[in-house]
């Protein structure tokens, strides 16, 4: 490391110099660091003017930030000087040069590590705060919230962006399907509606009909996802007859309907969850209802191009099972690392399965190791949701959010050819007793290296990060 | 190439920049536009190693450039010219000190002049520092390295403070509890726990597993780890089998992790208590060359412990104390003041012994006044007793942390002051000011650098006591 700087050291010493003044104040620099923010930035083209030492290049830009982004790129590292300028400041300025690439890179939070987590920011809408659903875009950290029939954006500096009103009263499904386009889903209103945040407009709207059956009328819809060429939306109406709809993405118009069914049964109920996996090219659905007899529910995947049920499981399920009386009670999937993972219900085990092996049983169940974990006698009970992020796998019991983490293998150890064993993975709570206090979690989502958790009735939205900084705290 | 400067737009400092002489010691560097003067051989204590001493290797006519932020260069300067930071440093965060010392290569320097050990003051210690842990685990270990970096276990995990206590990182391990953690370098330890078989040397950056260390005992079940240490050489580890019918002490060379000896191999059969107490400390006592390991066990007819000091060599034991009546709860040993000190578990008291006068007879010296015993309290049980340069730090009900330290006293005094000259004398005090007090009972003290580290029950943190720095308020 420290070699490495040396040499570093030494190349910039014999290097082609540059003059700047930005607004009255000398700069020298070096012509490659001038040029690190790739050859489209204007401090590049800068750099290709004739250089005279009389005259030094003028920018008339405020010198102060000047200085702080040119420790940036020396650098690549943000001096504690810029804490005098807000985030929005340095962005725009990187902007102007032309490096928001380098000021991106160097304040984005390091990876996401579900052991090493703490509340970052708590956004809250300013009316009708409660969140009641959100999308965490398209993995740069900024997020859509859905609350009381409107939508907040907030970038991934986390700062508002804007709201829109929709018509919707309450939006209880979002997904973000353009960068500028979000798709709706409403418990009380039918149809699947587009709209377009940067004009705040509404753009159009898919309904399920089907011309043989008048039947099939104001259906709802539960959940929402999308692939690159398409959108999934699970539809539901009145009389509980639900599909699948695929639309295609840039024309909106539905294309093909996947594995309808009466909604007669647990089994045949609409699908609270979708997700695309991209490998496979197969959508997931898993639907789970939770009756006087405790949780029923499947877990489906269909091939999106023929529209067959590749594989399904229902729990509680007949035969094999080595776990009856022990139903999942939330799944989701892992699209990383290609695995299914549920939580059980009455155990509170993780069972995780292979996608590419999947079979009659596939599940392999993870068992709680940690004995700080606490009393086990209230698990099973409430509400569990799972969410897989990072190859991490979050579960929200009740207030309670815990994180299963695998554990590093030897140095020169083959990770991925060895199978799931529950030795590999361990539990441990993400949040502090305190935090669990504050309401039921209702929703997990990851987004960048961020991870969003919404909770019932509760304003607003958490925010949790890893952070390379101890956060030590000054009580003098 | 142009001339390193040259007409009007030079800014004042460059107006004082005269011609050099090429022989002459002064050198000039130019830093982001500012021009410095300095001579070689302040630049010469930047190290063989650093960018700053192979500046003027080759003979360039040109003042050289350097691509870096001149305010910091000139803290850097400051900090070569003199040892420590200026007081205008106060306007940077350390860590920008931090990553600009690491380009120049001279973060050693910077670390000797923040966290040196020599710089610990005992009793101008305040708390000042909160570290807080994610997650819900208590801290269970805590271990520091001599200039102030500090690893704590809480959990299955390990979180590493460096040695300026600005950035943590953390890392997952198998263990599902860890128990005993000791810090081998900044970035590697090793970990053990009374659950889980085996001793684990870890990689505390990436949170790879470098080696396990087993012992093979007769019964062939796992072997838990009761206690790590080190010296130089040699790894130290307590072993016991997990049937509990077994125990050892391991000695493993500390570059290659490969055995080297096994001390302390006890086999248990029948109701010989003494052999059933496997060693749950281990400190190397380098001025003698010994071992210490002692090791206590809680039963119906009280608390009983050993301590043992054991040639490495021979295996055999140099000497050794039984604790039948008022056994340690703590103990310690501190090579300054060539004694070892515990808390009797009974009374509460504060014990020395001398390591000179170590004899047959009961060594243990009382240490202050003998305390109202309350019957049948075990008014020391869960105290903890740590020295670090040439004071004894313990801790007591309540939270509080009393600081023992030796009072000199001439030999030829007289005794009208009601000072027993044939003792030695030590006396205490109550560590904080009024609102430092108290909090959860102290589960671990530790010391690294210029700091004093303490973890108490149920909190998921860890508090920092320091001293004020001169220079810097």
């Amino acid at each position: 490391m420290e070699d490495e700087n040396i040499q570093l050291a030494n190349r910039t010493l014999n290097q082609e110099r540059i003059k700047l003044n930005v607004g009255g104040k000398l700069f020298e620099t070096t012509v490659s660091t001038i040029r690190s923010g790739g050859p489209e930035s204007l401090l590049y083209a800068l750099s290709n003017r004739p250089r005279d030492d009389r005259n030094p290049i003028f920018i008339d830009r405020d010198p102060e930030i000047f200085s702080v982004l040119l420790s940036l790129l020396r650098t690549n590292r943000l001096p504690s000087s810029a804490r005098r300028f807000s985030k929005q400041e340095l962005f725009d300025e990187a902007i102007f040069y032309g490096i928001e690439a380098n000021l991106k890179s160097a304040i984005s939070p390091p990876s996401f590590d579900g052991i090493d987590a703490s509340i970052v920011a708590n956004i809250r809408p300013t009316s009708d705060g409660v969140v009641s659903a959100f999308t965490a875009g398209d993995g740069d950290g900024s997020i859509w919230l859905a609350h009381g029939g409107q939508i907040s954006c907030y970038d991934r500096n986390l700062i508002h962006d804007r709201t829109i009103r929709t018509h919707l009263e309450e939006i209880t499904s979002i997904r973000r399907v353009w960068p500028e386009i979000a798709a709706l889903g409403s418990d009380a209103t039918s149809g699947l509606h587009y709209y377009n945040f940067s004009s705040g407009r509404h753009i159009g709207s898919s309904n399920w009909s089907d011309p043989n059956d008048p039947r099939i009328y104001k259906a709802r819809v539960t959940a929402i996802a999308d692939s690159p060429t398409s959108i999934f939306a699970a539809f539901e109406c009145a009389h509980r007859e639900n599909s699948v709809l695929v639309i295609d993405q840039s024309t909106l118009q539905i294309t093909s309907e996947l594995g309808r069914q009466l909604g007669s049964s647990a089994k045949s109920t609409v699908a609270g969850k979708l997700a695309w996996i991209p490998e496979t090219s197969v959508l997931f659905g898993s639907s789970v209802t939770c009756g006087a007899f405790g949780y029923s529910g499947y877990v489906r995947l269909w091939d999106s191009r023929s529209g067959d049920v590749v594989w399904e499981t229902n729990e509680p399920g007949s035969g094999r099972s080595s776990r009856f009386g022990d139903s999942f009670a939330d799944v989701d999937v892992d699209v990383e690392s290609m695995k299914l993972f549920k939580i059980c219900s009455k155990s509170g085990d993780l069972g995780v399965a292979d996608i590419r092996k999947l079979g009659d049983d596939p599940w392999v169940y993870l068992k709680d190791k940690n004995p700080g974990m606490g009393n086990t006698g209230r698990r099973g009970s409430g509400n569990i949701k799972i969410h897989c992020f990072r190859k991490q796998v979050l579960v929200g019991r009740e207030g309670e959010l815990e994180v299963w983490s695998r554990v590093e293998e030897r140095e020169n150890g083959v990770e991925e050819s060895k199978d799931i064993g529950e030795d590999f993975y361990r539990r441990n709570y993400v949040d502090k007793a305190e935090d669990s206090e504050r309401g039921i979690i209702k929703e997990i989502e990851g987004g960048g290296d961020r991870l969003f958790v919404s909770r019932e009735n509760v304003e607003g939205i958490e925010v949790w990060e890893t952070s390379k900084s101890s956060g030590a705290v000054s009580i003098l | 190439m142009p001339p390193p400067f040259s007409g009007s737009t030079c800014s004042s400092s460059d107006l004082i920049h005269p011609p050099l002489n090429p022989e002459s010691n002064i050198v000039a560097i130019n830093v982001g536009g500012h021009f410095f003067q300095t001579t070689k051989q302040t630049l010469a204590l930047a190290g063989s190693k650093s960018l700053l001493s192979t500046l003027f290797d080759s003979s360039q006519s040109d003042v050289p450039f350097i691509d870096r932020d001149p305010d910091l260069f000139s803290l850097i300067l400051s900090l070569l010219r003199t040892g420590y930071l200026p007081s205008k440093a106060k306007a940077f965060d350390l860590q920008d000190l931090i990553s600009e010392s690491q380009f120049y290569g001279i973060e050693s320097l910077l670390i000797n002049s923040l966290s040196n050990p020599s710089q610990f003051e005992a009793f101008n210690l305040e708390k000042s520092l909160i570290l807080p842990l994610n997650g819900r685990d208590p801290p269970a270990a805590i271990t520091t390295t001599p200039f102030g970096s500090v690893h704590v276990a809480h959990g299955g995990k390990i979180t590493s403070f460096d040695w300026s206590l600005q950035r943590k990182t953390t890392i997952l391990t198998q263990f599902s509890a860890i128990d005993s953690l000791l810090a081998l370098s900044p970035s590697v330890a090793a970990a053990g726990a009374t659950d889980f078989s085996g001793l684990q040397v870890l990689d505390l950056d990436i949170g790879h597993v470098r080696t396990i260390l087993n012992w093979e005992n007769v019964t062939r079940s796992s072997s838990t780890v009761q206690a790590i240490g080190a010296s130089s050489q040699f790894l130290f580890t307590s072993f016991e089998s997990g049937r509990r019918n077994s125990n050892s002490i391991m000695i493993y060379d500390l570059q290659t992790f490969s055995p080297v000896n096994e001390i302390g191999h006890n086999e248990i059969f029948g109701a010989d208590i003494d052999s059933a107490i496997p060693a749950t400390m281990l400190n190397w006592v380098a001025g003698y060359n010994l071992l210490m390991a002692s090791g206590s066990h809680s039963g119906p007819s009280g608390v009983q412990g050993n301590i043992k000091f054991w040639d490495i060599r021979t295996g055999n034991i140099a000497w050794e104390l039984k604790e039948k009546v008022d056994c340690f709860s703590d103990m310690t040993i501190s090579e300054n003041l060539s004694a070892i000190f515990k808390i009797g578990v009974s009374s509460g008291e504060v014990y020395s012994a001398d390591l000179r006068k170590l004899g047959d007879g009961n060594p243990w010296i009382l240490l202050g006044d003998r305390m109202k015993v309350v019957n049948g309290k075990r008014a020391g049980a869960g105290g903890k007793i740590e020295s670090y340069g040439n004071q004894v730090f313990c801790s007591r009900e309540g939270g509080t942390i009393e600081l023992w330290s030796e009072v000199a006293v001439e030999n030829g005094g007289s005794k009208e002051g009601g000072l027993r000259l044939e003792e030695r004398v030590f006396r205490k005090n109550v560590m904080g000011r009024v609102k430092d007090l108290g909090g959860g009972r102290v589960t671990k003290l530790a010391f690294g650098g210029n700091k004093m580290f303490v973890t108490r029950k149920d909190q998921q943190s860890v508090e920092v006591w320091q001293s004020t720095n001169k220079r810097s308020s």
